[in-house]
């Protein structure tokens, strides 16, 4: 189980989540909606260790993780799939999957899950040996993702997956990401602007505002929210 | 002596010049792609590498190949503890970095000054002799000079293309954050990167020694000839410091021979202001790089 518990994480002098608690159980899937600049992205570099909690908690399975570097916490079972993709653009899509299991120790497996991942995305089979940067925006967001996945993670933390892509590819997106939580049984912490999309994947979402989570509850109970439907969903 | 002769002779000349730019230039981009650090050490380091190779296989009277593999491992050893003492502070901070490496180049040139004297010393040849092939006449020791380079060049580039740990350097270059949520430790790579650049540049001054002599002051030309590869192959480009070197070690060998040694340095200047007109990135370096 991953539990956030009242972190803040300031940037110099700019607050960018001031008090942000939730909790993943094993094998969920949990999403994180919000407007622009809310903290979302902010709140998984925290939970990866890529921006530091100067207040709260961050416990994996009841330990502790806040003071650990990020590779350590990707050691644990963590891993992002980053805002903006941020593939290795001069790398193959090959290599960028190969370095995504850069801790892994058991070949075979990795091997495994390689074969697993050109099943999901054929497309990087077929463009395995082609430098990342001259991908598809699309194919990009699935290389960002197979990437996250071969560290073989147990919470998978997705930073807005569907942003920029055409309507098609979202939607094999969204599918894609359910067969990856039911097939390889790992926890995934979604973060969206697009709610819809979000709230109809979510076994539990959180709303964040100006830092801040202020609301949650099971999908279907946010997407009936007249709140929520006004400020996120647009109804 | 034929006309045949002659070419041949400058080619293998060049080449195996060029070899040497290319050894000292893929170290340079090697750390500089890496770490983000211009150093201007890197020449003291082909010094270095110059004299433990002078006083182990000349001195001490150790068989040539292991005298090679000491002065790379001395180095490439002696690079762990620079990168770790000097370099490490400067993460990320390009220009007190460089600083930093201005000041290690004078304390390392005046150290060697201190404990081995100004005067140059020779190193006899590693090989004596001649190979024949198809009616042409080769110097042995030049055409090893040649063949030792080619393969570390290649072992090199099997490192970097076909290992973990080369897809590591690869990935901490072209983005450090995300470096990490691969696992990656920069703290770990950063040290071997810079003993591996370092390496190739006592490679290089091993191999010259018994070439041109060796003194305290002989890292200059080869740090200057490093930049001049690098800005015409690429900054950051491994493939563009090959392409570089060897273009830089073949024109320098024709002109010097055909015409004069004076001809020879104009031409290497010509091109590298031809390719910061036309090509400011390089030859086979990228043209778009966040700063
Ligand atoms: N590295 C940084 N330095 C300074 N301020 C930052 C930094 N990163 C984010 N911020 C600020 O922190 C706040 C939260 O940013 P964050 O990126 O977490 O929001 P977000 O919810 O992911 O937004 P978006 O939907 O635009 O991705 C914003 O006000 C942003 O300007
Ligand atoms: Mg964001």
């Amino acid at each position: 189980m991953l539990e956030v518990s009242g972190i803040g994480v300031t940037y110099g002098a700019t607050r960018a989540v001031t008090n942000v608690s939730l909790t993943v159980d094993r094998g969920a899937i949990v999403s994180l909606i919000g407007s622009n600049g809310a903290g979302k992205t902010t709140t998984l570099k925290a939970i990866i260790g890529l921006a530091r909690n100067q207040r709260g908690e961050i416990r994996l399975d009841g330990r502790r993780i806040d003071h650990l570097a990020a590779p350590e916490r990707v050691g644990l079972g963590l891993a992002l799939s980053p805002e903006g993709r941020r593939v290795f653009p001069q790398m193959s899509v090959l290599d960028n999957l190969l370095v995504g299991a850069y801790l892994r120790r058991d070949g075979r497996g990795a091997h495994a899950d390689l074969e697993r991942i050109f099943a999901y995305f054929p497309r990087l089979r077929e463009r395995r040996e082609q430098v990342a940067g001259s991908l598809s925006g699309g194919e990009q967001q699935m290389l960002a993702i197979g990437r996250a996945l071969m560290a073989k993670p147990q919470f998978l933390l997705l930073d807005e997956p569907s942003l920029g892509l055409a309507p098609i590819i979202v939607d094999e997106i969204e599918r894609i990401i359910r067969e990856i939580n039911t097939d390889m049984k790992v926890a995934i912490v979604l973060v969206e602007q697009n709610a819809n999309l979000a709230l109809r994947l979510s076994d539990h979402a959180y709303v964040l505002e100006m830092g801040s989570t202020t609301l949650d509850g099971t999908g279907a109970e946010l997407l009936a929210s007249d709140y929520v439907r006004r400020a996120y969903l647009g109804v | 002596m034929g006309l045949g002769t002659v070419v041949a002779q400058t080619i293998v000349n060049g080449l195996m010049v060029g070899m040497i730019y290319v050894l000292m230039a893929i170290g340079f981009t090697l750390v500089f792609g890496i770490m983000r650090i211009v150093n201007f050490a890197h020449g003291e380091f082909y010094m270095i590498g110059a004299f433990v190779f002078a006083i182990v296989f000349d001195s001490l009277g150790v068989p040539v190949a292991v005298s090679i593999l000491a002065a790379v491992i001395v180095v490439g050893l002696s690079g762990v503890v620079v990168e770790r003492a000097i370099f490490r502070p400067f993460t990320g901070d390009e220009l007190n970095g460089m600083i930093a490496s201005l000041g290690l180049a004078l304390i390392l040139q005046n150290g060697a000054l201190l404990v081995l004297g100004p005067s140059p010393r020779s190193v006899p040849a590693i090989v004596d002799g001649t190979v024949s092939m198809a009616g042409l006449v080769f110097s042995l020791s030049r055409m090893t000079v040649i063949g030792v380079g080619a393969v570390a060049i290649l072992a090199l580039y099997l490192l970097v293309v076909h290992t973990q740990f080369g897809r590591a350097m690869r990935a901490v270059a072209q983005d450090p954050e995300i470096a990490l949520v691969q696992g990656i430790r920069p703290e770990r790579v950063y040290p071997i990167a810079f003993a591996l650049g370092v390496a190739l540049a006592a490679l290089a001054g091993a191999l010259m020694a018994p070439v041109l002599s060796v003194s305290p002051f002989i890292g200059l030309t080869p740090t200057l000839k490093a930049f001049i590869v690098v800005v015409i192959g690429g900054l950051g480009s491994i493939p563009g410091a090959v392409l570089g070197g060897l273009l830089l070690g073949l024109i320098e060998s024709a002109a010097g021979t055909f015409l004069s040694a004076v001809v020879a340095d104009i031409a290497q200047f010509v091109i590298v202001i031809a390719v910061v007109l036309l090509r400011p990135w390089g030859l086979l370096g990228k043209k778009e790089r966040e700063a």
